[in-house]
């Protein structure tokens, strides 16, 4: 593959997972309740940190989706960003598992639906593709019209 | 004469200087240093989500510190609200919870179909009904009239009014959730609920002092810490009852015999 396809991947790659948490984070915001209640219907972490950290994630997804579309400092927004969907599967996973009902609330609502209304499957599916998209840019940082190139300049390698 | 204009000891020495100021300047490529960078984007992140954090935080504690800290008779800070406690409890009968927030479209579909023999049951005292009101659509709707109502209603409880009230809320639930109610709305179901007179300016002073809200804060938040994740949610002697075990056998609506069925397996012989 040359090096002009793989900027190119990067560049795709920055600009799916970059926007999906800028979406994801900017239809949180400004309902705290609902992100927090949502954290906590996962039944995971004890109520009020769960609670906290459904104050601090939509904050968190639109930082890291910034720093993507923007392409600077690619490699660890691209790592935070991979981190943070396995996170997110593994959440989804233990809920399947556990026979919980519930809405992800990956981009608002969320809490407990009817049994046949989940969506797990998809919901894993799109997280890993993003998780992949995060990955690549971990492994590969550089990429097309990106603030790391412009700041930085262009790597020696690949 | 200052130091600086005096020219260098050594002409070498200025050359290798330059040699190095280009070599750094060559390695940046840009010029600009990452750490820098990182520094300011580091600082900004912090600061835009620290502010979004606290600012939330203080609308949430605004709302709570704006009304009154009254607990409804009968019940604790946080807890439910029973409900029909004029009624005769029979011997062994077991109590049923209601988790619903007056703006849920799913409650209002509940209520329709069951509300009668809820209250049926409710009178007869062969079930102690048991309302958590709760208030956590106005949030995900960005309005505050699941707060409102919860507030008319329990203010309606003082005037031993509630259960009309509550009944009065939901069939007149807007077609489009979200659209919530007006003031003069809210006023309405208290005076079609028989509040009148010295009693609806009480009710009145009740709703305008925001009597219950921190009570409705709490009850929002103890039922989110006893796992209540959904409205409507049923609870018989603190068991939650499956929505689709009250389905009726064409899978389209409640059927209340299902329910009566579940309250008396419940009752204690």
């Amino acid at each position: 593959m040359s090096s002009r396809v793989k900027d190119v991947i990067g560049l795709l790659a920055r600009l799916i997972l970059g926007g999906v948490l800028i979406y994801a984070g900017a239809v949180k915001v400004g309902k705290p309740l609902t992100s927090q209640r949502a954290v906590q219907a996962f039944d995971v972490l004890p109520f009020e940190l769960a609670g906290w950290i459904g104050l601090i994630l939509p904050w968190l997804e639109i930082v890291l989706g910034v720093l993507l579309v923007l392409g600077l400092f690619t490699r660890f927004a691209g790592a935070a960003g991979a981190l943070l969907m396995v996170v997110f599967v593994a959440g989804i996973a233990q809920a399947w598992a556990r026979g919980l009902s519930i809405d992800c609330g990956c981009f608002g609502g969320g809490g407990a639906i009817a049994a046949e209304d989940t969506q797990y499957p998809q919901e894993i599916a799109r997280d890993v593709g993003l998780a992949l998209c995060g990955a690549w840019l971990w492994w590969r940082p550089d990429s097309l019209a990106s603030l790391d190139r412009v700041l930085f300049g262009a790597p020696k390698e690949n | 004469m200052g130091k600086s204009s005096r020219p260098p000891r050594n002409p070498q020495a200025g050359t290798d200087r330059k040699a190095k100021i280009e070599a750094v300047a060559a390695q940046g490529r840009g010029g600009v240093n990452k750490i820098i960078v990182a520094t300011v984007v580091a600082v900004v992140a912090i600061i835009a989500v620290v502010t979004g954090v606290i600012l939330n935080q203080r609308s949430a504690t605004d709302a709570i510190t704006a009304g009154g800290k009254a607990v409804p008779a009968g019940t604790t800070m946080g807890q439910g609200l029973p409900a029909f406690t004029d009624a005769t409890v029979v011997t062994g009968a077991p109590t049923l919870e209601v988790f619903e927030d007056f703006q849920c479209p799913a409650c209002k579909i509940f209520e329709d179909a069951m509300g009668e023999t809820i209250a049926k049951l409710g009178t007869e005292g062969k079930v102690k009904v048991v309302y958590h009101i709760k208030t956590f659509l106005d949030d995900n709707l960005r309005n505050d009239s699941s707060m409102r109502s919860g507030i008319g209603a329990l203010c309606a409880a003082d005037a031993g009014k509630f259960q009309p009230y509550h009944d009065a809320v939901y069939a007149n639930q807007p077609a489009k959730e979200g659209d919530g109610w007006s003031d003069a709305q809210l006023r309405s179901f208290a005076e079609g609920a028989g509040i009148s007179g010295a009693a609806l300016t009480t009710w009145d002073a009740c709703v305008k002092a925001k009597k219950y809200e921190n009570y409705l804060t709490a009850v929002e938040e103890q039922s989110g810490k006893d796992g209540v994740t959904r409205t409507p949610t049923l609870r018989l002697n603190g068991k939650d009852i499956e929505l689709k075990s009250l389905v009726a056998a064409d899978g389209k609506s409640y059927d209340p015999a299902k329910l009566t069925e579940a309250i008396t397996a419940a009752t204690t012989k």
